[in-house]
């Protein structure tokens, strides 16, 4: 009986504290106000408020958390319906986000090399930028910690929506082709959900980039890693 | 009512390609989650008209609206790893946030610059 209830709380919470993040963002449109940042900085400040352990939470989390698989699978649609846009550009699309795979491994790699970083925590970074079950595998792969690469993946994610608009502006990434591709190189899926929110074809080029990356990234990580350790 | 028993219905055959994808993940040992092959094994159902678009459309558009709320339960999950954040680890963020950077900006613009003098249609 109490599981069900906290169940239901969980995701009638979840489920309006997202409403109500569309809702700020609709009326700040700030980068700070990005529903994914302000929905769980505020389910994050609800826990800590009330000492309720994230076990208790994904009770019901769960139930969102599970839907996130045919969620991204409906991704498959907005691509196919702009196929035709998206084949002609297929050639500066892959270059890019092939591009921002080895760019993604090599920068973390020599950052973290150069700051004095334990090769385990280099091993479980180096492949951040592509989603959480692709970046676990590589980094068990290399030896790693796949709790941690989980963590970087997520900082990759929310950290890159954070600040994509920042990014954008002061490097003039103006089309939606070219934002697309460095949202979904640089933040995988959470970056793919954020600029599927303001433009569905940039949305589409992120889900393109979001895909090839995660197989560019897994193909590449264990040699670049040799070689620049 | 009836639009929103096609929703649901379509949502349903989503989450059927997504078990899918799951199983052949699973059964091939691939590192690709089996979310993503769902994805890929859309695709291909589209291209080829064996789906019809019209039996994922109302599905599709419900889950690509609302896409940041199924990952709300996944970024709360950050809760359980604040010391990262104290004292040393600090500074690994500032290496993750500054190559990701990187590589927004990197290729972003490539992409943008092999495009120059093509003309698309924006298209919101």
């Amino acid at each position: 009986m109490m599981d069900s209830l906290i169940a239901i709380a969980a995701i009638t919470g979840t489920v309006g504290i997202y409403a109500a993040a569309v809702y700020i963002y609709k009326k700040f449109n700030s980068a700070f106000t990005i529903p994914i940042i302000i929905a769980t900085v505020i389910i994050i400040a609800i826990l800590l408020a009330f000492q309720v352990p994230y076990d208790t939470y994904m009770r019901g989390g769960e139930w969102i958390d599970h839907m996130l698989g045919p969620a991204i699978v409906a991704l498959a649609y907005p691509v196919y319906q702009r196929r035709r846009i998206l084949k002609k550009l297929l050639v500066p699309i892959l270059s890019g986000t092939i591009l921002g795979a080895g760019v993604g491994v090599s920068t973390g790699v020599l950052l973290a090399k150069w700051a004095g970083v334990d090769q385990l925590i280099i091993h479980s970074l180096a492949p951040k930028s592509v989603t959480t079950p692709v970046a676990m595998a590589i980094t068990d792969t290399l030896g790693g910690a796949t709790p941690l690469a989980a963590v970087f993946v997520m900082i990759a994610g929310i950290g890159g929506v954070l600040i994509s608009s920042t990014v954008m502006k002061y490097f003039r990434i103006t089309h939606p082709i070219g934002r697309g591709v460095g949202m979904g190189s640089a933040s995988h899926a959470i970056g793919t959900a954020t600029i599927m929110e303001q433009n569905q074809l940039a949305g589409s080029v992120s889900t393109i980039a979001m895909v090839v990356s995660a197989v560019v990234v897994s193909v590449i990580t264990p040699g670049l890693v040799a070689v620049l350790m | 009512m009836l639009k929103v028993c096609k929703i649901i219905i379509q949502i349903a055959f989503l989450y059927g390609i997504y078990l899918i994808g799951q199983w052949i993940q699973e059964a091939l040992n691939l590192f690709v989650p089996g979310s993503v092959i769902g994805l890929i094994i859309l695709f291909i159902l589209l291209s080829t008209n064996v789906v019809k678009d019209v039996w994922v459309e109302k599905g599709a558009d419900f889950f690509v609206k609302h896409l940041t709320l199924f990952f709300i339960p996944a970024t709360v999950g950050i809760i359980n790893y604040y010391k990262v954040f104290s004292g040393k680890g600090f500074f690994l963020i500032v290496i993750v946030l500054v190559s990701t950077v990187l590589v927004m900006a990197g290729s972003g613009l490539v992409t943008q610059w092999m495009m120059r003098g093509k003309e698309v249609e924006h298209d919101g």
